[in-house]
C-alpha cells in the first residue's frame, strides 16, 4: 500500500470542468487535464490525507480492485511530482 | 515632460517622457487608438544609455514585491508595477517594433486586471456582433480574414476580448498586427463565438464543451509573466469566456462560404 500525504503545489492555477480538472502549471504554463480518477486523487491532495486513504476513495468511486487502484495512484502521483504539480509529504503538517 | 495616451480595449496608457522622438513613434504607430481621456496606466519614457543589448527573447521576471516585473528585450527594459499602474520603460532603439513589444506585455498584464485576454487570434466584425479565430501561426487566420473583405477588421493576429460588467463578452479592435500589417478598427463589438481554427477538406463546425474549449483557448493567450496569481487570473477569465461563448472548432477551407458555416453554428 503506498504511503505518504501527497499535496498540490499551491502555485498550480486549476479550475474543474465536467468532473475533469484542468491545470496550468506554475514554472512553464503548460496545461495539464486529468481524467475522473486523477481529478479525483488531485483534489484529495490536501497534504492532510494520506495516499491510502485517497486509493480507498478510488476504490469507492470507481470500478476497480484495491491492488490496481493503489499501484496505478502511486504512478500517477510520481508523475505529477515529476511535473512539480505535487510534492508527497512524509506526515501531515502539524496543526 | 510630453504625454500622449493610447487606449486599448478600454485601458488607456500614457506615455510621459521628454524625448520627442518617442511621442512621434508612438503617435504614427497608433494612429486611431490615441485618446484624450485620464489614463489608467502611466509609462515613463526614456532612453536606454547602453542601447540595443544582446538579448534574443522578451525575459520577464518578478523585480520584488507582489505585481512588480521587469521587462526586457534587446531594444527596451521595463520596470511594471501591476497594482499601482505604472512603469519605466528605457527605449534602446526609438522605433515601433520596440514600443510595440513593450505595449503588447504590458496590456497582457493591464488587460487582465480589467477581466481582458490578448489572444493569438483573428477577429472580425459582422454588423452587431464579432467572432474570434484563434489559432497558432499557419492555421488560417490570415487567409480568413483576406476571405472577409465585408467584415470589419478587428485583429488580423492578436485580439483582446473582454468579459464586461454585464456579463457579456465583447471583442476590441486591437493595433497588435499581424502579416496583414493593418491594425483593427478601434470598437467594442459583442462576441458571438469563438471558432478555433484549422485546415480542412471543407467547412465544419464542431461545438466543444467549455473544458475542449479552455484546452485550445489557454496556449494561444498571450502572457509572459508566472506569477500564480497571475496565472490564476487568466485560468479564471479564460475559464469565464469559454462559459459564456459558443466555442467550436472551425475546419475550413480558403473560400469565403466559410462564413455561411460561422452563421450557421
Amino acid at each position: 500500500m503506498p504511503d505518504g500525504y501527497p499535496v498540490q503545489n499551491p502555485r498550480a492555477a486549476w479550475r474543474v470542468y465536467e468532473g475533469e480538472v484542468v491545470i496550468v502549471s506554475p514554472e512553464d504554463s503548460t496545461l495539464h487535464t486529468l481524467n475522473p480518477v486523477g481529478t479525483l486523487i488531485w483534489e484529495a491532495a490536501d497534504g492532510r490525507t494520506a495516499l491510502a486513504s485517497i486509493v480507498g476513495r478510488v476504490c469507492e468511486e470507481f470500478d476497480v480492485d484495491r491492488a490496481t487502484a493503489a499501484r496505478d495512484a502511486l504512478a500517477f502521483v510520481e508523475q505529477l511530482c515529476r511535473r512539480g504539480l505535487l510534492t508527497v509529504l512524509d506526515a501531515p503538517p502539524a496543526a | 515632460m510630453d504625454e500622449l495616451t493610447v487606449e486599448i480595449g478600454g485601458v488607456r496608457t500614457a506615455f510621459m517622457t521628454v524625448e520627442p522622438a518617442v511621442l512621434d513613434v508612438v503617435a504614427a504607430r497608433y494612429d486611431g487608438f490615441l485618446s484624450t481621456a485620464p489614463p489608467d496606466w502611466r509609462i515613463t519614457v526614456g532612453l536606454r544609455p547602453e542601447g540595443v543589448v544582446d538579448l534574443e527573447d522578451v525575459v520577464v521576471r518578478s523585480a520584488g514585491g507582489l505585481g512588480r516585473l521587469a521587462v526586457e528585450r534587446h531594444d527596451f527594459a521595463a520596470i511594471l508595477d501591476v497594482p499601482a499602474r505604472t512603469g519605466t520603460l528605457a527605449l534602446g532603439a526609438v522605433d515601433h517594433v520596440a514600443v510595440d513589444t513593450f505595449l503588447r506585455v504590458t496590456y497582457s498584464l493591464a488587460l487582465l486586471e480589467a477581466r481582458a485576454l490578448l489572444v493569438h487570434a483573428a477577429s472580425l466584425g459582422h454588423g452587431p456582433r464579432s467572432w474570434m479565430f484563434p489559432g497558432r501561426s499557419g492555421s488560417g487566420k490570415t487567409t480568413l480574414t483576406r476571405l472577409s473583405p465585408d467584415a470589419t477588421l478587428l485583429s488580423d493576429e492578436i485580439s483582446i476580448v473582454r468579459l464586461g460588467d454585464d456579463g457579456a463578452a465583447r471583442c476590441y479592435g486591437s493595433p497588435f498586427w499581424g502579416e496583414l500589417g493593418e491594425a483593427g478598427r478601434n470598437a467594442a463589438v459583442p462576441l458571438a463565438a469563438v471558432h478555433f481554427l484549422r485546415h480542412a477538406e471543407s467547412h465544419a463546425a464542431t461545438p466543444l464543451t467549455p473544458r475542449q474549449a479552455l484546452q485550445s483557448l489557454l496556449p494561444n493567450v498571450l502572457f509572459f509573466a508566472a506569477e500564480p496569481a497571475l496565472v490564476a487570473r487568466v485560468l479564471e477569465v479564460a475559464g469565464a469566456l469559454v462559459e459564456r461563448v459558443p466555442c467550436f472548432a472551425l475546419g475550413f477551407r480558403p473560400e469565403a462560404s466559410v462564413w455561411e458555416t460561422i452563421h450557421g453554428a
